[in-house]
C-alpha cells in the first residue's frame, strides 16, 4: 500500500529542496516566494514502503487569502495524507510556527522538520527540538535540506506517525473571551446543522468564519444558505464589537493570540540566543543599501548590465566553435552525399535548421548561470520589490514582477511558467493584464534571434544592444499593460505585500543544477520539437518543386552558358583542380547565378514560399521580404524556429558554392537586410503573437477568447512598431 | 502574548491598541508607515484597509502591538519591515494603512 505524505511550510522554508532530496526529482527551487504555485508529486521508497510525497505551495496561513493557500488547504482536506511534514525555517522559528499552529488547528497528523539548522546556528540560535516536540506534541526533527542531513530521521519519524494510523485531532487555542464565546455559538450551529463537518472539524470552520475566509463562507452559502446566514450574522456582530471596542477585526486578534501561543512555547526553553534577538543580520544591512530608493535602482541596472556583459563576452568563443562545427558538418555532408532530396533534408532541414538553434547553447548556458546566481542569492525578490513602484504606474501589481522575470524579464525565461505564475495575483483584472503582457518579455526562445541579429548587425556592442532590447521589452510591456488597464481591463489596483527571503550564498552545485536543468530543456526542445518543425518547414519549402518546363528552361540556360564558353574553360570548371583562371571564375559566377535563381524560384514556388510571397505586400512596409515572412510564420509554433527557418531558407538558396556559409554571413550579404530591417525584425519578433504553447497555456488559465485576443493584440502592436521603426529608419537613412 | 487582565472587560491587547490610539502618551507620534523617512525600531499601533490584506499581513506577523524594524523607508512609497524574524515588503497603499509609533 502506498503511503501519502505532504510537505507544507512557509515560502522559502525549503520544501522543494527537501522534496528533491527525498524523491531525487529536480523540481525548480528559487530563493523567492511563489515558485511552487501548484502541488507536485514524487515517489520514494523507504524501509520497504512506497511513499507518495506531495510538495505543496508555500503558504503563510491556512486561510484562503491567496491561490497558494487554497491549493495547500484543499489538498490537505480532500486528500487526507497520512502524514504532513511541516518544514520550518529554524532561523526564523517564530514566524514559521504560525503555520504550524494552523496545521495543528486543522488537526493534520504532523511531523515538524526544523530546516536550516546550520543557518540558525550561524545566527546564534540554539533550538531544543525535544522540548519543542514535547510542547507541540508532535515529532520535531532537525534537518538541513540542502545537504540531506536528518533526512532519514525525518522519514523514520514520519513512518512512525503513519504507523499509528493517526486521527485528525485539532489543537484548541484560546482567542480571548470575546472570540471564544462566539466560537462556542458558531460550533454549536455548525455541529447541529452538520455544515461541512465531513471535511473540517466544527471548530476549524468556526475559526475560518471568524477569520473572514471567503472560500469557507462561499461553501457554507452553497451548502446551506440559511445556516450560513446565521453564522455570518454572529461573526458580523462579533466583528462589529471588536471593531468598536478594540478597533481591530477578529482576524487580527486571532493572529495575535496565535503568535502569543508561539511566543509562550518558545520561552519555555525551546530557543536560546547567543545574540540579541532584535539585531539586524548581514542580509538586512545589505538590504539597507541594495533596496535604497535612490541607489537601489542604480545597483539593479548595473547588475543587469554586468550580467549581459558577462554572458556575451564569455560565450563568444564557444558560440563560434559550435558555429564552425556545424559549418564543418555541413561541408562534410555536402562533399559525401550525392545531390538530391536526402542531401537537401540533412543540410538545409537538419544541420542549418537545428544547428542554428544549437549554436546558441553556450550563450543560453551563460545567461542561465547568471540568472541562477541572482535567483539563488535572493536578489531577484529585491528586483521585484523595486520594480513594484514602476508597475503601479502602469496599472500592474507588484506580484506581477515575478511572472515577468520568469517569462524572460532578464532575458532567457519562458512565458509558459510566467503565465502560470500569474495565479498568485488576487485581482482578476491585474492578473489578466499581467498574463497578456508577460509574453512581451525576451524568453529563451527569442534569445537566439536576438543574438543572431545583434551579432550580425551590431557586433561591436552586443551587450549594450542586448541590454537596450531588454529594456525595450519592459517598456512596451508596461505601455501595453497601461493600455489594457485603461480600456478593456479597467479596475482598482490591489495592494502589494511580499516577504523578502534572506540573502544566501548560492552553492556551486545548486547553480550548476539550475543552469543544466534549463539548458537541457532548451536542448531537448531544439532536438525534438524544433527538429520536427524544421523538417516540416523544410518540406514546405521544398515541395511541390518546380514544374518540369521551368526546370528544363533553367537546364537549358545552364547548358547554353557552358556551351558558350571555350571547351578548355568548361573542362577546367568541371574538374575544379587547383586555382581557377579568370575566365573559369567568370563562368563559375554565371553558373552559380543561374543555379541560385533556380533555387530561389523553387523556394518561391514552394508552399511556404507562396505563403511568404502572399504576405510580402504587407510585410514590406516593415522591411521584411518573403523569406523572413516564412520564418515569422514558423515562429508562431515556437520562436526558436525563426532562426532555424531562416537558416533553412537561406541554405536552400545557396547552391554549388565551395563552402557553407553561416546564417549570419548570409544575412550580411543579403541586400534585403540592413541595420534598420534588423531592428524592425527584432521589434516584431519580440512582440508578435506568443508561441503556440503559450497560447494554449493562456487559454487554460483564462479562455480561448483571451488567447485569441493575445495573438491578435500582440501581433498588431508588433506590426505597427516594426513599420514605424522601418519607415522612420529608412527615411533618415539609418540602415 | 498579550494576556487578559484580572479585572474589567478590557484586555491587555485592548490597552496596547488604546494606548496608541487613545490619545494617551503616544498619540502625537502615531503616523502611517509610509510617512516614516528614517529606518529604525517602531511599534505597530493599528492596521486599516482591506480586511483580506490585514489578515494576510497579520499572518506574516504584522498586527497591532508588534515591534518591528524599518529596513528601507519609502517616505511616501514602498517600505521594508523586519518583523518576527521575517522581512516583509509593502507598497505605498499598504504602508499608508499601517499606523506606527516610534519606540
Amino acid at each position: 500500500m502506498q503511503l501519502k505524505m505532504a510537505l507544507a511550510g512557509n515560502p522559502n522554508a525549503g520544501k522543494t529542496t527537501l522534496f528533491n532530496q527525498l524523491t531525487g526529482s529536480r523540481q525548480h527551487v528559487g530563493n523567492y516566494p511563489g515558485i511552487t504555485v501548484d502541488h507536485k508529486e514524487g515517489l520514494l521508497h523507504y524501509e520497504d514502503q512506497t511513499i507518495v510525497i506531495t510538495d505543496l505551495p508555500g503558504t503563510y496561513s491556512m486561510t484562503a487569502y491567496s491561490a497558494e493557500e487554497l491549493v495547500a488547504r484543499d489538498y490537505l482536506v480532500y486528500n487526507r495524507p497520512q502524514v504532513v511534514i511541516n518544514i520550518v525555517d529554524a532561523s526564523n522559528l517564530e514566524r514559521n510556527l504560525y503555520l504550524t499552529c494552523q496545521l495543528l488547528e486543522l488537526g493534520a497528523p504532523l511531523v515538524v522538520a526544523l530546516n536550516m539548522m546550520d543557518v540558525a546556528e550561524a545566527r546564534g540560535i540554539e533550538i531544543n527540538a525535544a522540548v519543542l516536540a514535547r510542547h507541540l506534541q508532535v515529532p520535531v526533527v532537525p534537518i538541513i535540506a540542502r545537504s540531506g542531513f536528518g533526512k532519514d530521521a525525518l522519514l523514520s519519524a514520519a513512518l512512525q506517525v503513519a504507523s499509528n494510523n493517526p486521527q485528525w485531532k485539532p489543537l484548541n487555542i484560546s482567542y480571548g473571551d470575546d472570540l471564544d464565546s462566539t466560537l462556542v455559538q458558531l460550533i454549536e450551529t455548525i455541529t447541529s446543522e452538520s455544515l461541512m463537518t465531513e471535511t473540517y472539524h466544527s471548530r476549524y470552520t468556526a475559526i475560518k468564519y471568524l477569520e473572514n475566509d471567503e472560500q469557507i463562507q462561499a461553501k457554507g452559502r452553497e451548502i446551506s444558505p440559511k445556516t450560513a446566514k446565521l453564522l455570518e450574522q454572529l461573526v458580523d456582530k462579533t466583528a462589529e464589537h471588536t471593531n468598536r471596542t478594540l478597533d481591530v477585526y477578529p482576524e487580527a486578534i486571532i493572529a495575535d493570540h496565535r503568535y502569543g501561543y508561539i511566543k509562550s512555547l518558545l520561552r519555555q526553553g525551546v530557543v536560546t540566543r547567543k545574540f540579541d534577538a532584535d539585531r539586524l543580520y548581514t542580509s538586512d544591512k545589505i538590504d539597507k543599501v541594495l533596496t535604497n530608493r535612490l541607489v537601489g535602482p542604480v545597483f539593479m541596472l548595473a547588475i543587469l548590465f554586468a550580467l549581459y556583459q558577462f554572458t556575451f563576452s564569455w560565450s563568444e568563443m564557444p558560440v563560434s566553435w559550435l558555429e564552425n562545427a556545424f559549418k564543418w558538418l555541413g561541408n562534410l555532408v555536402e562533399a559525401r552525399l550525392p545531390d538530391g532530396v536526402l542531401k537537401s533534408l540533412i543540410i538545409s532541414g537538419i544541420i542549418d535548421g537545428v544547428g542554428g538553434v544549437f549554436g546558441f547553447i553556450p550563450l543560453i548556458m551563460f545567461m542561465f548561470f547568471g540568472i541562477a546566481i541572482l535567483e539563488d542569492s535572493g536578489y531577484l525578490a529585491r528586483v521585484a520589490f523595486m520594480m513594484d513602484r514602476i508597475f503601479r504606474i502602469f496599472g500592474l501589481h507588484g506580484s506581477s514582477v515575478m511572472p515577468f522575470i520568469v517569462s524572460g524579464g532578464i532575458a532567457g525565461g519562458c512565458a509558459v511558467p510566467g503565465v502560470m505564475a500569474t495565479r498568485t495575483l488576487r485581482s482578476p483584472k491585474e492578473r489578466m493584464a499581467t498574463l497578456l503582457t508577460v509574453p512581451f518579455m525576451n524568453c529563451g526562445a527569442k534569445l537566439p534571434v536576438l543574438a543572431l541579429l545583434i551579432g550580425t548587425f551590431f557586433g561591436e556592442n552586443k551587450a549594450k544592444y542586448m541590454f537596450f532590447f531588454t529594456m525595450l521589452a519592459w517598456i512596451v510591456a508596461m505601455l501595453a499593460a497601461k493600455l489594457l488597464r485603461s480600456t478593456v481591463l479597467r479596475g482598482v489596483p490591489t495592494p502589494f505585500v511580499m516577504e523578502l527571503p534572506p540573502y544566501r550564498f548560492p552553492t556551486i552545485r545548486g547553480l550548476f543544477i539550475h543552469t543544466w536543468e534549463r539548458t537541457y530543456q532548451y536542448m531537448k526542445k531544439a532536438g525534438t520539437v524544433i527538429l520536427g518543425i524544421s523538417i516540416l518547414l523544410w518540406a514546405m519549402m521544398t515541395y511541390p518543386g518546380l514544374p518540369e518546363e521551368v526546370t528544363a528552361s533553367f537546364d537549358q540556360k545552364h547548358q547554353a552558358a557552358m556551351a558558350a564558353a571555350p571547351p578548355e574553360i568548361a573542362a577546367e570548371l568541371k574538374n575544379k583542380n587547383g586555382l581557377l583562371s579568370d575566365a573559369a571564375k567568370n563562368l563559375n559566377a554565371t553558373i552559380t547565378s543561374i543555379n541560385n535563381e533556380k533555387a530561389e524560384t523553387a523556394l518561391r514556388q514552394s508552399i511556404a514560399g507562396k505563403i511568404g510571397t502572399s504576405m510580402e505586400p504587407i510585410s514590406r512596409l516593415a522591411g521584411f521580404d518573403w523569406r523572413t515572412d516564412i520564418a515569422l510564420v514558423g515562429g508562431f509554433a515556437a520562436k526558436e524556429v525563426i532562426v532555424s527557418t531562416l537558416g533553412t531558407a537561406y541554405s536552400m538558396g545557396q547552391v554549388n558554392t565551395t563552402d557553407s556559409q553561416s546564417l549570419s554571413d548570409h544575412l550580411k550579404a543579403d541586400n534585403n537586410w540592413n541595420r534598420v530591417v534588423a531592428v524592425a525584425a527584432l521589434v516584431f519578433i519580440m512582440f508578435y503573437s506568443p508561441c503556440f504553447v503559450t497560447l494554449v497555456c493562456i487559454a487554460k488559465e483564462a479562455s480561448w477568447k483571451w488567447a485569441g485576443f493575445s495573438m491578435a493584440f500582440n501581433t498588431i502592436i508588433a506590426y505597427l512598431l516594426a513599420v514605424a521603426v522601418f519607415q522612420i529608419g529608412t527615411f533618415f537613412n539609418l540602415g | 502574548m498579550l494576556r487578559k487582565r484580572d479585572k474589567g472587560n478590557s484586555s491587555c491587547f485592548t490597552d496596547t491598541v488604546k494606548k496608541c490610539l487613545g490619545r494617551h502618551h503616544c498619540s502625537d507620534l502615531v503616523s502611517p508607515l509610509s510617512k516614516r523617512g528614517e529606518t529604525g525600531r517602531i511599534k505597530i499601533c493599528k492596521v486599516t484597509g482591506d480586511r483580506a490584506i490585514c489578515s494576510r499581513i497579520a499572518a506574516m506577523g504584522v498586527y497591532p502591538g508588534v515591534e518591528a524594524d524599518i529596513i528601507c523607508s519609502g517616505k511616501g512609497s514602498r517600505c521594508i519591515l523586519k518583523v518576527n524574524g521575517g522581512t516583509v515588503s509593502f507598497d505605498a497603499d499598504v504602508s499608508q494603512n499601517i499606523l506606527v509609533t516610534n519606540l
